[in-house]
């Protein structure tokens, strides 16, 4: 008997909202099974039905089965012990879930206590085992420490810990690799794999990026307007999914190998209630009449592989339509016209951001270089605190430069934020008309190009009446572009300007980016911690860590030989980083010589510069070794 | 300790913005329209009465003069010579304080354990009608006139009835109550004077009751959405998901996180708590310091002005700085 | 991190009481807006008229529905005339304030510096005094007379929406869409008119009708005390003040009448401001 089993769970909030509609799959001990779908799509309401807290004002009918027993008529006693017990849930971000006037050991106790009957010396001696499991150093201090005093990767750990504490049969992690880096989320994901396999206990991943996860999952489930669309064994669905919804999805997201991102038109639905036919059907490329007359249910398509698709799809992924709208191909690139004048000279750029107090201070950026060309596509790519935001505040004026220069043409920028971005109370049509209204333009002409540009980015021009919180992410993107594009800048900057979207919207953006920076007479910079993204859309890539440039060059050259060990670590070329970043900090000598494998003294005295290796430029004198060594 | 240092330094913060306080007020209370000298001696008073008078007071000493000589009075503790009433204005004061304090202690007290008590209450029935009920209730408390309020009780308790004692005087004179601080209820406690420490707290009963209607609201409501906001924060849904039992989760995740801003609120309350005395001790003839210190502006007696404003002023700081301190107590994320 | 993946998801789960709290406080005002300005159209006697056929302090009854006071006049006229000071005299002390201290808030949290610095030693030498005390000090400065008293309480209010104002200007100061419109070339006065100042009078909206019934309050406290308006004149604090020898020997009809409509307008001030309150808390969740 499978340790979960979800059996025909529905699940309507408020009598209005259809958030999980005849969803059943099972999960056993020992295996981890991914849970995967874009944000309203049901996922969290799966979570909160295993451990019996949906919200109020909302009813479920089917059944959650654990052990046996049907978690949604509970008694009261009952289900105390099985919340924690029986399932246990790892919060989204974690920092925000800990308790912020409790100490993480306290926490911990509290549930070493309630689930374990533990007290005293005992508790506090398993706190720090459980604590050094999930990888937390100095784990005996660490009890003492307050949830704002650890940083993000920390906190991670210590919620798996509060999770695990409580002995659970069931471990539950939701959007557990969010906001972390790349080489910390291979190391949470770890931990996961480890519960399942060594302590025998089922895992379920909850998750929107289908690619992360897919390295530590068993079985894959996805969710579709709250219905589940396709389940299956990892290896199978992501690699030829049956059902187009899942094949939109592991199309929409970048490939490190340079595949083009196909784009899938539309959004998801918010469902009243449980659909009467295909829910994905409005935006299939093979919908046929029977999809938009009834719904298709979960049917076999091979071992223990479930599809609900009238239509099911049999080739890999790879395989494309005629008909498929695709970006970053680069055959479609022309190429950049050669000797163009420059829009953007960054020299030997410093910024430091001073201490509050006067003591030290933040030296965001060191010694940065960067040289843009009229039409040229520039791709900086770097994890957190790598000094990507301060840079894109430089190029446009929002930041100065402590000592170095930035000369730049007339630039503007596209945020990360896209809803943020635009001011709560003024209208999309103030927000576009801004650049233009600062420039002079007369009203009139200000709502003429403003509608232009709108209808440039394929928006109703309904939409510029209103304000930003009636626009969903992709919309408030695309005004964001617009705003950027009206005033005729020389050069855009586009920060991180989709990772806060769903994928399959963020596969939209990205075509709309691709199209605007096709337009070669203006320069583009694109920003993202996401090196996939960046391939498909740069001509060159520039690496940043910790506020210097270690690797820049022609995008295929970078990809294809990466030089310096953090590139080689970011695209997982044979080099791995010992050590988080929170608790590294270079001051002198290389950037990354508190965690580079290849590690020397001369590494840690001496300042690295960019050095030319072939046709890209790399800040490390170990290179021709390594090529070796790895 | 960095306690220590923290409430050290804000001490010495204190210094400059008292100094400014002392320098505004002498210098405000002289601008004020009216003469302390006629007002005192009455129309009757010749030429040479005022000018005797003002030379004892030394009001006819030049202005930066008289500054200094309060200054330096003020440094050795010498609050300077009442115009009204020719007593030491220190000594006036020290009377006056204990009765006042007293009032404002008690009710602030009393009506923050009411805010806690009936806030956490209605924030676990939160929206339901006995929620509604308490909140619009608080409400009503707290648009009253306090003046009004306390003539209302008067009304209620003494005039219909006849439960309390008349508003007048603090406690029974045939009780023989020694003062040492002021405090009646605080005295008869300390000399053993049961009789007193009865009549005295009968007395207070209505002044208090008055005072703590009337506060009781922005405690309550700041209480209710601290709490509010706790049980329906991420952490407690984590906490509640995991299964820790109820009288654990309300113990410690939701009281010290629901406590956090009350502190502030509550020296807040103080210094409105303090302006409302002047009203309340009015309507309760409580001789109190609020009601020394109106007469004080009323009759433009100087010293008493100044001292009064002083200490006011003084309390007031002094209470935010132990609402800080405990605010940071509380509150982990707080950096002294 | 919270930035909001759909941007769309709002709900209006029990956002019915703070409807209802709006609507019965705007209510409650709106009545005794209309009895105060319409009301003393249709009473017999003047705010300091003297009736000579009635007896002083005559009970409540016949031609005086609330009897006459000490001084032989009729107290329902006095009561409706004296609305019209205290709303009136506590609505633009309250706008004046708003004006005043938002205008500074804006400039010492978007400039910082040494403006800053200045506002906030003055606006902590005059927060070193409860507020009632304050408006004492200055009312005494000044003198009586509704002019005088409405800029002594606007001035006391002031501080207050300053540091409310410059708290959330300084936190908009760091916010996207700022930076996003100082990219698209915003002046800086355009900036602040535009994009600052809107959206950082949201907590004003909520504390401004809260501050009208404080107002209110203060004003009759201080003609109670003698210190406002003075006595013979009709204002609510000044009638109560005129009966409170009277109280203690159970004469209520002079003193309790003026409490009550102070009770009742303050009352719906104060609904109306938690109510506002309650829709923006909905709003944010």
């Amino acid at each position: 008997m499978s340790l979960l089993s979800i059996e025909n769970l529905s699940v309507v909030i408020g009598g209005r909202v259809a958030a999980l509609s005849d969803v059943s799959f099972t999960v056993d001990a020992g295996e981890v099974v991914g849970l995967v779908g874009e944000s309203g799509g049901g996922k969290s309401m799966v979570g909160r039905a295993i451990v019996g807290m949906l919200p109020t004002g909302s009813v479920a009918t089917g059944r959650v089965g654990f052990d046996g027993v049907d978690v949604l008529t509970m008694s009261a006693e009952r289900l105390a012990h099985h919340r924690g017990h029986g399932a246990a849930m790892c919060f989204q971000n974690p920092r925000g879930a800990l308790s912020p006037t409790r100490t993480a050991g306290r926490q911990l106790l509290d549930r070493l206590r309630t689930h374990q009957g533990m007290d005293g010396e005992r508790a506090r001696e398993s706190a720090v085992e459980l604590f050094e499991a999930v990888g937390i150093r100095s784990a005996r201090r660490r009890l003492g420490a307050y949830p704002h005093e650890l940083s993000g990767g920390m906190a991670q750990r210590v919620m798996i810990s509060l999770a695990t504490g409580c002995a659970p049969r069931l471990l539950i992690a939701d959007e557990p690799t969010t906001g972390l880096d790349v080489t910390l989320t291979a190391e949470i994901l770890r931990q996961f794999r480890h519960a399942a396999d060594t302590d025998g206990r089922g895992v379920l991943l909850v998750s929107h990026d289908i690619n992360a996860i897919a390295a530590v999952c068993d079985r894959i489930v996805v969710l579709y307007a709250g219905t589940v669309v396709e389940t299956g064994p990892a290896s199978r669905v992501l690699t030829a999914p049956a059902h187009p919804y899942t094949r939109a999805l592991l199309r929409s997201v970048p490939d490190l190998d340079g595949r083009p991102v196909v784009v899938t038109p539309g959004a998801m639905p918010l469902l009243r209630e449980a659909p009467a036919v295909c829910p994905f059907a409005p935006r299939c490329a093979h919908a046929e009449d029977d999809c938009r007359t009834s719904r298709p249910r979960l049917a076999e398509q091979g071992a223990q592989w479930t599809a609900a698709c009238f239509h099911p799809l049999h080739d890999a992924v790879e395989a494309g339509q005629a008909s498929d709208v695709t970006v970053g191909a680069p055959a479609r690139r022309a190429a950049p016209a050669a000797r163009a004048e420059p829009v953007l000279v960054v020299d030997d750029a410093h910024v430091v951001y001073k201490s509050r107090f006067g003591r030290g201070g933040h030296h965001a950026l060191r010694g940065v270089s960067l040289t843009v060309a009229k039409g040229e596509r520039i791709g900086v790519v770097g994890e957190s605190g790598c000094g990507k935001s301060t840079l894109a505040r430089l190029i446009v004026g929002l930041a100065k430069p402590t000592s170095g220069s930035v000369t730049a043409a007339r630039s503007s920028l596209v945020f990360q934020d896209p809803i943020g971005s635009l001011s709560p109370r003024r209208t999309v049509e103030d927000a576009i008309g801004e650049p233009l209204r600062a420039l002079g333009v007369p009203a009139a002409e200000r709502a003429g190009r403003a509608a232009a540009v709108l209808d440039r980015m394929k928006l109703d021009r309904s939409i510029l009446a209103r304000r930003p919180h009636e626009l969903s992410g992709g919309q408030a993107q695309r005004v964001g572009i617009a705003r950027a594009l009206v005033a005729e800048p020389d050069l855009i900057v586009f920060d991180e300007p989709t990772s806060a979207l769903d994928v399959t919207v963020q596969a939209q953006i990205l075509a709309v980016i691709d199209e605007v920076a096709a337009d070669r007479s203006h320069g583009s910079v694109f920003i993202s911690h996401d090196l996939a993204t960046v391939r498909g859309f740069a001509d060159r890539v520039v690496v940043l860590y910790l506020g210097r440039i270690v690797e820049e060059g022609p995008v295929e050259e970078v990809f294809a030989r990466p030089r310096h060990p953090y590139t080689r670590a970011l695209l997982s070329r044979g080099v791995a980083l010992v050590r988080d970043l929170e608790e590294a900090d270079a001051t002198a000598g290389c950037a990354l010589a508190a965690r580079c494998p290849f590690v020397t003294d001369r590494c840690r005295g001496e300042d690295q510069q960019l050095q030319q290796y072939g046709e890209s430029r790399a800040a490390c004198w170990r290179v021709p070794e390594i090529g070796e060594l790895v | 300790m960095r306690v220590l240092r923290f409430v050290v330094r804000r001490l010495l913060q204190l210094i400059p913005v008292l100094l400014g306080v002392v320098v505004l007020t002498f210098l405000l209370v002289r601008v004020l329209p009216g003469d302390p000298i006629r007002t005192i001696l009455g129309p009757n008073a010749t030429a040479a009465d005022e000018a005797a008078a003002g030379a004892r007071f030394g009001l006819d000493r030049p202005l930066w003069q008289q500054f200094t000589d309060y200054l330096s009075g003020l440094v050795t503790g010498d609050f300077g010579t009442s115009i009204q009433s020719g007593q030491s204005v220190g000594g006036e004061m020290a009377l006056r304080i204990g009765p006042t304090m007293e009032l404002v202690v008690l009710a602030v007290a009393i009506a923050m354990v009411i805010a806690t008590v009936v806030g956490l209450w209605s924030a676990r029935h939160a929206n339901r009608a006995g929620d509604h009920g308490i909140r619009v209730l608080a409400l009503v408390g707290n648009s009253m006139p306090e003046f009004w309020l306390g003539l209302v009780l008067i009304l209620v308790g003494y005039a219909g009835l006849g439960w309390f004692p008349a508003p007048s005087g603090r406690v029974d004179p045939d009780t023989d109550l020694t003062p040492i601080t002021g405090a009646d209820a605080l005295d008869a406690l300390l000399t053993g004077n049961m009789p007193a420490l009865t009549s005295s707290l009968w007395h207070l009963a209505l002044p208090v009751l008055t005072l703590v209607i009337v506060i009781v609201a922005p405690l309550l409501r700041s209480v209710r959405a601290s709490a509010l906001e706790v049980l329906r924060s991420e952490p407690y849904a984590a906490a509640e998901a995991h299964g820790l039992p109820g009288r654990l989760l309300r113990r410690g995740y939701l009281v010290r996180a629901a406590l956090v801003r009350l502190p502030s609120l509550a020296a807040l309350v103080f210094g409105f708590s303090i302006g409302s005395t002047v009203l309340v001790e009015y309507v309760y003839s409580w001789q109190g310091f609020g009601q020394w210190a109106l007469r004080g502006l009323l009759y433009r007696d100087y010293p008493v002005v100044q001292a009064s404003v002083l200490v006011i002023a003084f309390c007031y700081v002094v209470v935010f700085l132990i609402a800080d301190v405990v605010h940071a107590m509380l509150d982990p994320r707080v950096r002294i | 991190m919270s930035l909001s993946r759909t941007g769309r998801r709002r709900e209006k789960r029990d956002g019915r009481f703070g409807t209802v709290l709006v609507v019965t406080g705007a209510g409650i005002l709106a009545v005794v807006a209309l009895a105060v300005l319409l009301g003393p159209l249709f009473t017999a006697w003047g705010p300091n008229e003297i009736d000579p056929s009635a007896p002083t302090l005559a009970e409540p009854g016949g031609a005086h529905l609330f009897g006459t006071d000490v001084n032989g006049m009729d107290v329902w006229s006095r009561l409706l005339y004296a609305g019209r000071v205290d709303l009136g005299i506590a609505i633009a002390a309250v706008a004046v304030a708003v004006v005043l201290g938002s205008v500074l808030g804006v400039v010492a949290g978007y400039f910082g510096g040494w403006l800053d610095d200045v506002l906030m030693r003055l606006t902590d030498i005059f927060q070193a005094f409860p507020t009632f005390i304050l408006a004492l000090a200055v009312a005494a400065l000044l003198g009586s007379g509704p002019v005088n008293l409405t800029v002594a309480i606007a001035l006391v209010n002031a501080p207050a929406y300053a540091r409310l104002v410059r708290a959330e200007v300084r936190a908009i100061r760091d916010l996207t869409y700022v930076d996003a419109a100082r990219t698209s070339g915003a002046s800086t006065i355009g900036l602040l008119w535009r994009h600052v100042l809107p959206n950082s009078l949201t907590p004003v909206r909520v504390i401004a009708p809260l501050n009208c019934g404080w107002a209110m309050l203060t004003l009759a406290g201080l003609s109670f005390l003698g210190l406002g308006i003075p006595v013979p004149d009709a204002e609510w604090g000044a009638m109560i003040s005129l009966g409170t020898g009277d109280v203690v020997a159970g004469r209520w009809w002079t003193s309790v009448p003026p409490g009550i409509a102070l009770l009742v307008c303050v009352l719906g001030f104060s609904l109306l401001g938690e109510g506002l309150q309650e829709r923006a808390d909905r709003v944010r969740r």
